[in-house]
């Protein structure tokens, strides 16, 4: 019996690399030896990729995506199918915990230079990835068709009229009606189950091809590949089998954790997860006292509020994001990790990340006079941090990286 | 070695940022009050394992407000089966029309001249404890004051100008904004006197007061009516919610040993190349 197994495994083996691929990639694939908890996000993004696929899967079975049938269709999933509310809140609570994995995935990012040569296209394949998740996140908040669902809608679908000339037109396009209908819903559903997912999936996938390609980094900077074994493994690294998939299953023993604390316990997250107004039904008539974005686009949000003219607050919005393809040729520094730049980068980066936090609270509580300034100063700190980083990273005193791990 | 950089003092940093933020929320949480003119809303904790309150509440609902406020989303015997009433009890004497069947969605008695007596449509209920919130449904109930000038000769101060009339008016008594004299209170915390060490008071207005003798119930029996209904009304916006809970505890119990057991088994790999 095992014999003919074999052979089977061999006949395949001949015309498919199921070896090949699996040793390069997985089994024998060399990681470096010494990294720490930030190096986990990535791993932790993927496991949250799995499970939103297969409950998204399980949601669409019972879902209906017309104008009529939404919303109630939701309250029959959390009511009448059997663990039906088991399966929404892993969604909802999923896409939240994607956004948080990311956003600390990108600061790793930030933090350690991994964006710098060669590994200049996996940053840019990871910024894409992100870019589709905002569309992802975007469509599938439309799609329980409550009061957020809609109002959100209508503000950022709204967004592309700002657009001259042709922003009327693609505003109409986009929404496939006169205003926000079954027709939107329908096909944000589409959009939402079948061409996102499968734009990420591809992009996920060539995240990780280039990424094998140039090798993990680590938090000293240190290139592994300098010093090799006889067998040309590098002397500073472990194969990621077992090492790496151990290290991996402790952190996601205590995400999980994490996962299953808001899952069963904060389903709404305070109203940052699930809006309280998107238990209401959307109303055309209706408008909700305080339309405020789910949490992770808060930073975003205030920024197109912080700018009185709608084309001039869409373009700020959208150059928050598209700065990030660019960030591996804004920093001029030698060297990548943090631990190494100047004082500079240091203080750069802590300005950074509280001005992002900050953006990020103002975008989920009203406008008064004191929060707009400090939206504005938030944005202008925000974008230094870019703009100025060829400066700051070139005329630096930087410390000396070691040779080895 | 790796054990104790691999969790260092950045992880304690991130994780001070997420629990600050957390908090900064929590308090954000509290600001601009729903209750409006209420002030704060009364804190409310819901019971839902208390069955008796919940058919109390239950009770309560369907005699007062199912009238005219649907619950479209829950079924009738879905109802009786989470309450643990006996369903040939719960259809006896809580289900009006006969021709309901235990499967049938909860969707009300109303005709449609609804809009005409009210000027809006009652809404449908089932939701609402998750979009107004228990604090805002347990207030609002014991917040109506008489006022004449409304239509109905009464106003709330948790939603002022409300459309809804005080349907349990009868219970509670009829309730009035009064004006009290409130002790002014010293920089020493302590009530202020003047010379001839009376206290010396300021005159405030806006207090709830129900006159005695006027309600079927007293204030304490009334807030615990409410308390119940308020407690239903949680229930019914989400059916599952005690069962979420009892389970979670499972569940983060189960990922605390798989924890547990992943880090030994990394620490006993890690043996191997540490050397």
């Amino acid at each position: 019996m095992s014999e003919i197994a074999g052979k089977l495994f061999s006949w395949v083996n001949d015309r498919l690399p199921i070896v090949n691929t699996f040793e390069r990639h997985l089994s024998k694939h060399p990681v470096p030896s010494k990294v720490n908890f930030w190096y986990l996000f990535g791993a932790l993004a993927s496991v949250v990729l799995i499970i939103q696929i297969v409950s998204g899967i399980w949601l669409i079975m019972p879902y209906s995506n017309t104008e009529e049938e939404a919303f109630s269709s939701i309250e029959y999933i959390m009511r009448d199918v059997d663990y039906g509310w088991v399966i929404r809140y892993i969604h909802t609570t999923g896409a939240s915990m994607f956004f948080a994995v990311v956003y600390l995935h990108m600061f790793r990012g930030l933090l350690y230079g991994s964006y710098q040569k060669p590994k200049e296209l996996v940053w840019i394949f990871g910024c894409t990835i992100y870019l589709a998740m905002m569309a992802e996140g975007f469509l599938g908040y439309v799609l329980p068709y409550g009061q957020m669902s809609y109002w959100g809608a209508q503000v950022i679908i709204s967004l592309f009229g700002a657009i001259p000339y042709i922003g009327e037109s693609l505003e109409l396009w986009v929404r496939g009606d006169y205003y926000i209908s079954g027709i939107t819903v329908s096909r944000f559903f589409a959009l939402h189950v079948v061409a996102l997912p499968l734009v990420l999936i591809a992009l996920v996938f060539l995240h990780l091809v280039a990424l094998h390609e140039v090798g993990a980094g680590n938090p000293e900077g240190v290139d592994i590949e300098e010093f090799l074994d006889d067998d040309g493994v590098p002397l500073d690294s472990v194969p990621f089998f077992p090492y790496k998939v151990l290290n991996a299953l402790v952190g996601i023993g205590v995400f999980m954790t994490v996962f299953a604390i808001i899952m069963f316990f904060f389903p709404e997250g305070g109203g940052y997860f699930i809006e309280m107004a998107n238990f209401q039904e959307a109303n055309p008539l209706v408008t909700p006292d305080h339309i405020a974005p789910v949490w992770y686009y808060a930073p975003f949000f205030t920024m197109l509020r912080a700018v009185p003219d709608p084309l001039g607050g869409l373009i700020v919005m959208g150059s928050a994001v598209a700065i990030f393809f660019v960030v591996p040729w804004l920093d001029r520094s030698n060297v990548a990790s943090i631990r190494y730049k100047g004082i500079y980068s240091k203080i750069a980066l802590v300005l950074f990340g509280v001005s992002f936090l900050t953006l990020g609270y103002l975008g989920t509580v009203g406008v008064t006079e004191v929060r707009k300034t400090m939206s504005v100063a938030c944005t202008v700190i925000y974008f230094a941090y870019f703009l100025l980083m060829p400066i700051y990273t070139k005329y630096e005193k930087t410390k000396e990286v070691p040779k080895r791990l | 070695m790796i054990k104790s950089s691999f969790y260092g003092s950045q992880f304690l940093t991130l994780l001070s940022i997420l629990v600050a933020i957390f908090f900064i929320n929590n308090i954000n949480a509290a600001e601009g009050g729903p209750c409006k003119d209420y002030g704060d809303c009364d804190k409310f904790k819901y019971s839902l394992n208390d069955m008796e309150s919940l058919q109390r509440g239950a009770s309560t609902y369907i005699n007062y407000c199912y009238g005219c406020h649907s619950l479209q989303y829950s079924r009738w015997g879905r109802v009786a089966k989470d309450l643990q009433i006996p369903e040939d009890i719960f259809f006896e004497n809580l289900v009006f029309d006969k021709s309901i069947k235990p499967g049938d969605l909860m969707t009300g008695a109303m005709s449609d001249d609804s809009v005409n007596w009210f000027g809006v449509a009652p809404p449908d209920l089932t939701l609402v404890s998750r979009y107004k919130g228990d604090d805002w449904i347990y207030s609002y109930l014991r917040a109506y004051y008489e006022d004449s000038s409304k239509q109905y000769g009464v106003n709330n101060l948790v939603y002022p100008g409300t459309a809804m009339p005080n349907v349990l008016l009868s219970l509670q008594g009829n309730q009035r904004l009064v004006c009290k004299n409130i002790p002014v209170i010293a920089n020493n915390g302590g009530e202020k006197r003047d010379e001839n060490g009376n206290t010396i008071t300021n005159e405030k207005c806006g207090f709830l007061e129900v006159q005695e003798g006027t309600g079927e119930l007293t204030k304490e029996e009334f807030d615990t009516l409410i308390y119940d209904l308020t407690n239903f009304l949680v229930y019914v916006g989400e059916p599952i919610k005690a069962t979420r809970e009892r389970i979670g505890w499972y569940v983060v119990f189960y990922f605390l040993i798989f924890t547990a057991l992943a880090s030994l088994l990394y620490r006993e790999y890690h043996k191997d190349y540490l050397k």
